[in-house]
């Protein structure tokens, strides 16, 4: 149990970081995500693919950011980053697996499923945002509610 | 821009204009005059006594915890008020506009409140409630208690503790002025998609409550960082995890909680913000937009967070039995497991929210058994309080009722919780005022929790009793209130009566409206007593001085140090043998025990950055709600270097020196000895008295 005064600078966790860990998380993450929206947007890889590139690139950001920016290792006096990871594990999983389950039984009983397969495979490229003025029935008063 | 703006909007102003405020309202522009008269009294006041320098020095830059949990429990107690008087307009409302022929004022068909206007109120009363009310009074117990519990002398990062406070300060002064400046999201406390989308909900109501949500969010995560790091990390010497009072226990267990699923809120609203500033199709209908995913995330927060709530008001309950049944707590091993795993399930049951969207018979039946199994521990709980009353010494005290009262109420909604999680039921009820009736008796719990809390702890902090005699009052009518609002609302619900109607159609329900209206006239009533009771307390409060242990059958650490507990918690930090370390000590004999000698103690300085940043954060938010561009980008580029600065700065802290420390205990003594008016002696300790530790001595271990 460490009070008193001592420089927390000096505390081994704090120890592991540096400018360059920094520098170099920052700009790998920068450059997957630009890498990623620039594939999104040039639409040049086909749907499925694009889906593979991008998760490798998250996955890629991920590791990136927990290595540079967390420091997470197995060393001892890391221990409470890595506990903090291994809780995050179980709370991965059952958020993204039971979200997983519950809307691939949900589409099952609720979704046209015809309409469903032009997500992966579009036949045209969705429109943008529709002009409210387009929108039938809209109120176009922003005072009045409802 | 990216999106296609309805109505007006100018580079200056973004979306502001003079037509947003209500001034022709006839309840909010009177009501606007009143807090300018209000404000401006208050501030003649500050100026007139010349306490500005005081308010300055002594609060709005404090970093002591203290302080600061006070500060939250106003803020927490002044929202807990507008959210009552929401409350009242909602009851009035529903009681006049029942059935075709009732009448109408203030442009309303039925009632005097227009559907628009109705919304608005119930989506602020349940937002402030949870998020504004409950959770910075819960916060602020946490933050005043904790430190002191595990035996430090402030948080592990003071600063950021004040940085927590500035930031949920902004998050009700954002709520706060949606009633004079435009107006609130009108769909509910959680909203739902589509309808907040840009096309559907084209005002700014929703931009409110999403940045306030969204400031809320992170402040309670910085305070959740901070709690956990101090008890992790600044527990007193001899302190081990078997010895942890246990509403430290629940704290640990709630902020566990906070850290991991205030981020799943915060994503969600990050998308709601992309779709409604940048014009994405997160959760819209169609283009690949998933509107239940919206449902989905805020209740993968949702639930969570209603554990996040009550798990501390278990650890204040479980704190006020022992002291007034005189007996330690029964089973306290049982007692972390049960806190440990309603965390742990919290996780797994939030579809209990939407069973109703069809995700058909397995997935229902996963989710309705996980939220069963809650009950496991709850029931747990419920027996080991009940085993820590039986055969005990009780005292029923005001503070004692209160947390009987949150037992009864536990048990109340926790079985209509266990039948709303049986999807056959929740089919017909869902959506129904059983549904707002169960959850009310729910979060009922934790303000019985706070107001026992209140009477418990306020000694300790400053240093004298609340009356007891009106606390007993309010007690009894907030109870009588209670169970006339929420006996009608449960059968109301199960007679289908909806949730949020601004029109009643059903002429027979009117008694029982009738009915709840006479309650909330006696939570009126209750809430005249608790600002009587303050009166009268803070009148008398020279004669209902105390000392350290206010209660005498106290147990837990915080009762051996002064009160009020003077701004370093303790001169020397105690040596921890026990788990209920005062109980021990004075079976012992030595909970009378000084130190013999002080040494110097290393204190965090004050620093006026926090709350900067804080207001800067309430610019920052209007700014985005109004879509003041230029305004967003100077409060965001301030706040950034503020926080650059800052930290290249540091903070060194200061020293107090033994002698000083030795001048103000002994000074404390004093005053405690004149109030006790206690003639026997007091034993002297350098460490060790008979073969226990009082404190830690110099050569044992660091
Ligand atoms: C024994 C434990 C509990 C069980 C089994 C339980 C069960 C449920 C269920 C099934 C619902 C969904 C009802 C519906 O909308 O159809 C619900 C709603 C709710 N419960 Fe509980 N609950 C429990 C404890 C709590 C606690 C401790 C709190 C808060 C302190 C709480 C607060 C709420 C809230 C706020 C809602 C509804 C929110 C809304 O729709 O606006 N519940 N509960
Ligand atoms: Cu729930």
């Amino acid at each position: 149990m460490s009070h008193g005064a001592t420089d927390p600078t000096m505390h081994p966790e704090v120890q592991l970081s540096t400018s360059k860990g920094y520098f170099l998380g920052f700009a790998i993450s920068i450059a997957l995500m630009l890498l990623a929206t620039a594939l999104v947007t040039s639409h040049s890889v086909p749907p499925f693919g694009l889906l593979m590139v991008i998760t490798v690139c998250a996955g890629i950001a991920v590791i990136a950011q927990i290595y540079f920016l967390l420091h997470i290792d197995i060393s001892e006096h890391n221990i409470w980053n890595t506990v903090a990871l291994v809780l995050f594990i179980p709370l991965f999983l059952i958020t993204i697996g039971l979200t997983w389950w519950m809307f691939s039984q949900l589409y099952l009983r609720t979704m046209d499923m015809s309409v469903m397969s032009s997500v992966t495979n579009p036949a045209v490229h969705a429109p943008a945002t529709p002009k409210l003025s387009d929108m039938s029935g809209m109120n176009k008063n922003p005072d009045s509610g409802n | 821009m990216l999106v296609d703006l309805p109505g007006g909007w100018s580079p200056l102003l973004g979306r502001l204009a003079w037509s947003q405020i209500p001034y022709a309202n006839p309840i909010l522009a009177p009501l606007f005059v009143a807090v300018v008269i209000g404000a401006i009294i208050i501030l003649g006041l500050i100026t007139y006594y010349g306490k500005w320098t005081y308010l300055w020095k002594e609060w709005l830059t404090t970093v002591d915890h203290k302080k600061l949990g006070v500060m939250y429990i106003i803020i927490g107690l002044v929202m807990l008020f507008r959210g009552f008087i929401d409350g009242l307009m909602i009851r009035t409302q529903q009681v006049w506009a029942v059935g075709p022929h009732s009448s109408g004022v203030f442009g309303s068909l039925h009632g005097y409140l227009t559907p628009f206007h109705f919304g608005q109120v119930y989506s602020a009363h349940g937002l402030i409630m949870i998020l504004l009310a409950a959770t910075p009074l819960l916060v602020g117990f946490m933050n005043i208690i904790v430190p002191i519990q595990v035996g430090a002398r402030d948080m592990a990062y003071p600063y950021l503790n004040a940085l927590g406070l500035w930031i949920t300060a902004a998050a009700a002064a954002l709520i706060m002025i949606s009633l004079f400046v435009g107006d609130f999201a009108h769909n509910g406390w959680f909203e739902y998609a589509p309808i907040f989308e840009l096309q559907y909900s084209p005002g700014v109501g929703v931009d409110y409550w999403m940045w306030t949500l969204q400031l809320v969010a992170l402040g309670t995560t910085l305070g959740g960082i901070n709690i956990l790091a101090t008890i992790i990390k600044m527990r007193a010497p001899g302190m081990t995890w078997g010895k942890l009072p246990i509403f430290v226990w629940t704290s640990l267990a709630a902020n566990v909680i906070a850290l991991t699923s205030f981020p799943a809120l915060q994503v969600a609203l990050g998308l709601v913000a992309a779709d409604r500033y940048l014009g994405a199709h997160f959760f819209t209908a169609g283009m690949g937009g998933n509107l239940m995913l919206y449902t989905n995330l805020f209740w993968i927060w949702g639930h969570p967070e209603v554990y996040f709530v009550i798990l501390p008001a278990f650890g204040m309950m479980s704190e006020i039995f022992p002291t007034f049944s005189e007996k330690p707590l029964f089973g306290y091993i049982t007692m972390v497991l049960a806190s440990m795993a309603i965390a742990g399930v919290s996780w797994l049951v939030w579809l209990h929210h939407f069973f109703t969207m069809g995700a058909g018979p397995f997935v229902n039946t996963a989710f309705s058994v996980a939220t069963m199994l809650v009950g496991i521990p709850t029931g747990v709980k419920v027996f080991n309080w009940a085993f820590t009353m039986y055969r005990g010494r009780l005292t029923f005290n005001a503070a004692m009722l209160w947390a009987i009262g949150a037992l009864f109420l536990l048990l109340v909604g926790g079985f209509t919780g266990m039948m709303l999680a049986i999807p056959a039921i929740n089919y017909m009820v869902h959506n129904s005022v059983f549904v707002v009736a169960h959850f009310h008796s729910m979060l009922l719990v934790i303000v019985y929790a706070i107001f026992g809390s209140v009477l418990y702890w306020f000694p300790k902090v400053f240093g004298f009793k609340l009356d007891e005699f009106w606390a007993k009052t309010m007690f009894w009518l907030f109870s009588a209130g209670t169970v006339l609002v929420f006996v009608p609302m449960y059968m109301l619900g199960f007679m289908g009566m909806t949730r949020r109607l601004e029109y009643v159609f059903d002429t027979g329900w009117q008694s029982y409206l009738t009915v709840m209206e006479l309650g909330i006239v006696v939570y009126v009533f209750s809430v005249l007593a608790f600002f009587i009771l303050l009166y009268v307390s803070v009148r008398d409060h020279a004669k209902n001085r105390v000392g350290a242990d206010a209660w005498g059958t106290s147990r837990s650490l915080e009762w051996m140090t002064h009160s009020p507990v003077p701004f370093y918690n303790f001169a020397v930090l105690p040596h921890i043998n026990e788990r209920d370390e005062l109980a021990w000590r004075r079976q012992h004999g030595i909970d009378q025990v000084r130190p013999e000698h002080y040494e110097d103690i290393h204190m965090p300085n004050n620093t006026g950055v926090a709350i900067i940043l804080g207001g800067l954060t309430f610019v920052l938010g209007f700014a985005l709600t109004w879509r003041i561009w230029w305004l967003c980008i100077v409060s965001l580029l301030a706040i950034i270097l503020l926080m650059i600065i800052r930290s290249f700065k540091g903070d060194p802290g200061y020293i107090i020196t033994g002698a000083e420390l030795q001048r103000m205990e002994e000074e404390a003594y004093r005053r405690e000895a004149q109030v006790l008016d206690s003639h026997h002696s007091h034993p002297v300790s350098g460490g060790v008295v008979g073969n226990a530790m009082a404190y830690q001595r110099n050569d044992s271990s660091k």
